[in-house]
């Protein structure tokens, strides 16, 4: 039998030990049979990175002092301290360890790690000193205007006279007007009287302490400098509005009820306030300055109304209105009662 | 004259050990594959006998102040850990999962394991004194289990070429077992 037929029965009988460790070997040649004797042992021949692992673990237990088959050095070796000499025995190329370490290595990774900190410590500065780009403040809550309207209802009306209305008590209310709101009559003694009346439910009651707009302050008789009704404003109504209620606002009933700050009307607090984003083109033209917005803040506490009172242009007047939007108010409050509150808010742009 | 030579020149290092751990490696290296070869015949798998290797190693280091010299090789010492350590392993077993701690080969380092354990020991040293290309295709063979074909298939040689550095390395180690015995 040629040699390579040796190295397969040999190969063979090594499968046939490892698939069974029990298989016998005695159907082999003799000079196959010596060389599996040692097979068996071989079995259990330990992994090739074993031993320097379990060193390497040794190493550690010895808390850190090297493992080390060389021959000892004086003081260094035995791993005794030497107050002075040594203090980072890693940069001197000193130190114990499995692995030698360069010096110039040790300081270059030292080098690394403080501009590592050092530019993610400037980074930190740097957003910390421009994360509040601006900030927006309610500086006031005061009132624009007695009259400034939302909601539906009001009128007004006049008769082109030269002074405004004078003072005195509104009609009442009617589902149909068939004569509008004077105050001066040209025939007091008509063949057919009609009542003067303002749009509105008729169930619609309103103080009437007074006759004529309830805002004048003139003695004299007048129907005030508005179109047909009494007050400034026009269409058959009392007071500024445009049409034929009373008060402020357009079409018919009254409108108003809005209130301004004081003189037992408690301002509205802003409670959710987040600030507005500044423009790019603000932002890239370095532009600041203060955005007076004029809103009413409903009794639940939320704007409505708004309005540019003092544009600062750039795009802020925009942002500053997107924000104020979003504002939230504990409302204004009457008797104990929220009520709607004429305020203004400036905000103010600054650039840090 | 070489044995006393020998035990003189091993209480030098455990001294030195006792007085500076990290002088254990020397007594590592010389003893290494006997705690191994001992008690890899007694466990199931590789793993197992890894895992209680090191452990004995690490006890040895833990006590190693404890150790008095009385004249007999540190290798009998470990030995002596090994055994414990097995019979502990095999204690906590059979309270667990009910096989018998009854076996009086691993709860004693008797003479005549202690001279197995050696002869394994001089295996595993001479699988280390192969040459690399040999000492590889032992290593994939029998702890890998790989065949032939695929320790070809991996180094990028032929079937034939792996078997023939299978045959010689088997050779070297059977021949430097017999002339060690004799």
């Amino acid at each position: 039998m040629n040699s390579v037929s040796i190295f397969d029965e040999l190969d063979q009988a090594i499968d046939r030990l490892l698939a069974d460790p029990d298989a016998a070997t005695a159907d082999v040649r003799s000079g196959i049979a010596e060389l599996m004797e040692v097979v068996p042992d071989l079995r259990h021949l330990p992994r090739a990175d074993f031993k320097t692992r379990l060193m390497v673990e040794l190493e550690w237990q010895t808390q850190g002092r090297a493992i080390s088959a060389a021959p000892a050095q004086p003081a260094h070796a035995a791993g005794s301290y030497q107050p002075g000499v040594d203090l980072l025995p890693t940069l001197s190329g000193n130190a114990k360890s499995l692995y030698p370490v360069r010096g110039a290595n040790f300081a270059a990774s030292v080098a690394l790690h403080a501009a590592m900190f050092l530019f993610v410590s400037l980074g930190l500065v740097m957003v910390k000193s421009t994360s509040r780009v601006m900030e927006p403040r309610v500086t006031s809550a005061i009132l624009i205007h007695p009259y400034i309207v939302a909601g539906d209802g009001g009128g007004g009306g006049g008769a082109g006279d030269k002074v405004g209305a004078s003072k005195g008590k509104a009609p009442r209310f009617a589902r149909e007007q068939f004569a509008p709101p004077a105050v001066t009559f040209i025939d007091p003694l008509p063949r057919l009287p009609l009542e003067a009346t303002l749009i509105g439910p008729p169930e619609l009651n309103v103080p009437q302490a007074q006759m004529g707009d309830p805002l004048s302050n003139l003695l004299t008789l007048s129907s005030g400098a508005g179109v047909s009704g009494i007050g400034s404003g026009r269409n058959n109504g009392v007071g500024p509005g445009d049409g034929s209620g009373r008060g402020p606002g357009s079409g018919g009933g009254t409108g108003g009820n809005i209130y301004p700050a004081g003189n037992g009307v408690s301002a509205p607090r802003a409670i959710y306030d987040p600030e507005p984003d500044y423009s790019d083109e603000a932002r890239a033209a370095k532009y600041q300055g203060v955005v007076v917005l004029a809103l009413v803040v409903r009794p639940d506490g939320r704007p409505t109304s708004l309005r540019v009172a003092r544009s600062l242009g750039m795009g802020l007047d925009e942002k500053a209105l997107e924000a104020v939007r979003t504002w939230r108010f504990e409302p204004g409050r009457k008797d104990g009662h929220p009520v709607a509150v004429q305020i203004e808010v400036e905000v103010d742009f600054r650039l840090y | 004259m070489s044995v006393v030579c020998n035990l003189a020149d091993e209480r030098v290092l455990i001294e030195a050990a006792q007085q500076d751990p990290s002088r254990f490696a020397e007594l590592y290296e010389k003893n290494f594959h006997r705690v191994y070869a001992f008690v890899a015949r007694r466990v199931r798998d590789r793993d197992e006998a890894e895992d209680l290797t090191a452990e004995v190693f690490h006890e040895a280091l833990r006590n190693l102040g404890r150790f008095q010299w009385r004249g007999a090789p540190f290798a009998a010492w470990l030995l002596r850990i090994a055994a414990n350590t097995l019979a502990d392993r095999r204690q906590r077993a059979a309270r667990n999962g009910g096989i018998s701690a009854d076996d009086p080969a691993d709860g004693e380092a008797v003479p005549s394991v202690q001279a197995e354990a050696e002869s394994r020991a001089m295996l595993y040293q001479l699988v280390d004194r192969l040459p690399p290309d040999q000492r590889l295709v032992i290593l994939r063979r029998f702890v890998d289990q790989k065949s032939s074909r695929e320790i070809a298939q991996e180094l990028g040689r032929s079937e034939g070429a792996i078997k023939q550095l299978q045959f010689r390395a088997l050779e070297t180690l059977r021949s430097k077992m017999r002339s060690h015995h004799e």
